[in-house]
């Protein structure tokens, strides 16, 4: 094929793409009149672009469900027998699974720097603006067997001193435990929490943004998820990082960790544990001092513990 | 005060389409469902690019669940200056052809490739690259002679329940270089206009033209030798 070929070709399929402006389409139109060789050439290509366009659309599967992620090995096997360039392809395919786990660690690890990233660099990115402080939000936790849960946290409640920052209230198929205190004290509460984080059929936590009832939720939370955004010291950083654990949350759902994990053995990625705090020393201590910062209202953290599944 | 239950993702469901950009500042606000929606919106689509590419429904899957890997990573960097649109589908044709060039470079190669490869008539210097794909698929050629050939032009709904000869279609698209195919593929399968092919690929207006001509050229020539 010629240069001059080339140049009505590109001309023609413009044409067929409707990419050529008014006037060029009409002069490709007039070519085409008089030009029985360019109108049959104008056939072809219009062919050749309906066959590619009319091939079948196919459904994705759905995210997490590749056959590769989820396990279902006779499904795979099937697609490996039938493909032999599948089976050259295997190890990449193995691989990656892998990659995606990766990927997943990447986020965990962006999470965990924004959260142990030295306080300095992040105060002096703004200089001159209080960040608003304090962490206000809700978290919702359904159980099946809500009186044992609540005997529970009463005495955590009463074992760590808490009873001055928590007021109680009892519905018939609810609890709500209102918190108000330092960040060091909801964290002994979370951390009894995490305890018996699995006896809850879910957990959401409810952020509260400066927006008017503007909220960041996150559900499937982790104790620990909570009691790191607690303990951010700024609410934009407690927000932010609500948002980063709810696309973990969300992509944990749809990628194949969460089966991966669960054909490991495990419940749920943790990396991240709630230290609480331990006595040292030689023990004489008299008195359980109370948590530090019990006195403060850096939190506001009611937590609604319901009957349900 | 707790706000209702029905706004805590703070931002109403709306049943009227919102546009990418919407959706993007949704979730920026934190709203998790807007992310999901932009999923909704784009999975299938770029599933189906990312599948006629690589030709294999797995891997297809696979990179279409890391392109979505990318996007969340990536959206915080995402300035807005391309649509959302040609910047996902970018991600997901970049990490495409790049599995793809892997697979090459380490001896991997197309199912078609071997049937050439290992067809007792290659290496004669006559044998027709396409005897692999003439074999199973007899009917397919059949029906796609008469197209080719008919002056008249065939109808879609037809052409689309032909299973034999769809898979001729996907077979011959395989044989172009990746740079064709992804051309073709962007604008006949995801229906992009050059001016977008050219963002998605980062290439010249010009560029586009000339790959999508000769694609066609080239595909129409490969089908014919099919059709015999």
């Amino acid at each position: 094929m010629n240069r001059g070929d080339d140049s009505i070709d590109e001309l023609l399929n413009s044409y067929i793409d409707g990419e050529l402006t008014q006037k060029q389409q009409m002069e490709v139109s007039r070519l085409i009149t008089d030009d029985d060789q360019i109108a049959r050439r104008l056939r072809d290509l219009q062919k050749c672009k309906m066959l590619v366009a009319c091939l079948p659309h196919a459904q994705a599967p759905a995210l997490g469900s590749v056959p590769a992620f989820a396990g279902t090995e006779d499904r795979r096997q099937r697609t490996e027998d039938s493909n032999p360039s599948s089976v050259l392809r295997r190890p990449v395919r193995r691989v990656l699974p892998v990659a995606a786990m990766i990927a997943i660690m990447a986020v965990v690890t962006a999470v965990i720097y924004s959260i142990f990233a030295p306080q300095d660099t992040a105060d002096r990115s703004t200089p001159g603006t209080a960040a608003a402080a304090g962490f206000s939000g809700k978290l919702e936790l359904t159980t099946s067997d809500l009186t044992a849960v609540d005997a529970f946290i009463n005495r955590a409640i009463r074992d760590n001193e808490l009873s001055d920052c928590v007021r109680t209230a009892s519905l018939a198929d609810r609890r709500v435990y209102s918190f108000s205190g330092g960040r060091d004290a909801v964290n002994l509460l979370l951390a009894d929490l995490a305890t018996i984080w699995e006896r809850f059929g879910s957990a959401t936590l409810m952020v509260e943004t400066p927006k008017f009832s503007e909220q960041v939720v996150l559900g499937s939370v982790t104790a620990e998820q909570v009691a790191q955004i607690v303990k951010q010291e700024h609410q934009e950083k407690a927000i932010r990082m609500a948002k980063d654990f709810a696309v973990l949350n969300k992509m944990a759902e749809l990628l194949p960790g969460k089966e991966m994990l669960a054909a490991a053995g495990e419940k749920k990625p943790s990396l991240i544990t709630i230290p609480k705090p331990v006595l040292t020393g030689d023990g004489k201590t008299a008195k359980k001092p109370a948590p530090p910062g019990a006195d403060t209202k850096e939190v506001e953290l009611t937590i609604v513990v319901a009957a349900g599944k | 005060m707790q706000p209702e239950p029905a706004n805590i993702k703070g931002f109403p469901q709306s049943r009227v389409p919102i546009d990418d950009a919407a959706l993007l500042e949704k979730w920026r606000w934190g709203d998790s469902a807007a992310m999901e929606e932009l999923i909704l919106k784009y999975q299938n689509r770029i599933f189906n690019v990312i599948l006629k590419i690589c030709a294999n429904i797995d891997d297809a899957a696979e990179l279409t669940q890391e392109t979505f890997v990318k996007i969340i990573q990536g959206i915080d960097k995402f300035e807005g200056k391309s649509s959302f649109y040609t910047w996902a589908f970018r991600i997901a044709v970049n990490l495409t052809l790049n599995y793809c060039q892997r697979n090459a470079r380490i001896g991997f190669q197309s199912l078609d490739a071997d049937d050439y490869e290992n067809h007792p008539s290659t290496g004669s210097g006559q044998a027709c690259p396409f005897d692999g794909l003439r074999a199973g698929s007899e009917r397919g050629r059949r029906v796609l002679k008469e197209l080719l050939s008919d002056n008249k032009s065939p109808d879609p709904a037809v052409v689309a329940q032909n299973k034999e000869l769809c898979d001729i279609v996907v077979k011959s698209l395989m044989k172009l270089d990746n740079a064709q195919k992804t051309v073709i593929i962007l604008r006949d399968i995801e229906g992009m206009n050059y001016a977008q092919i050219a963002k998605v690929l980062d290439i010249e207006l010009g560029t586009v033209r000339s790959r999508l001509s000769r694609g066609r050229s080239r595909l129409r020539e490969i089908m014919e030798a099919i059709a015999g």
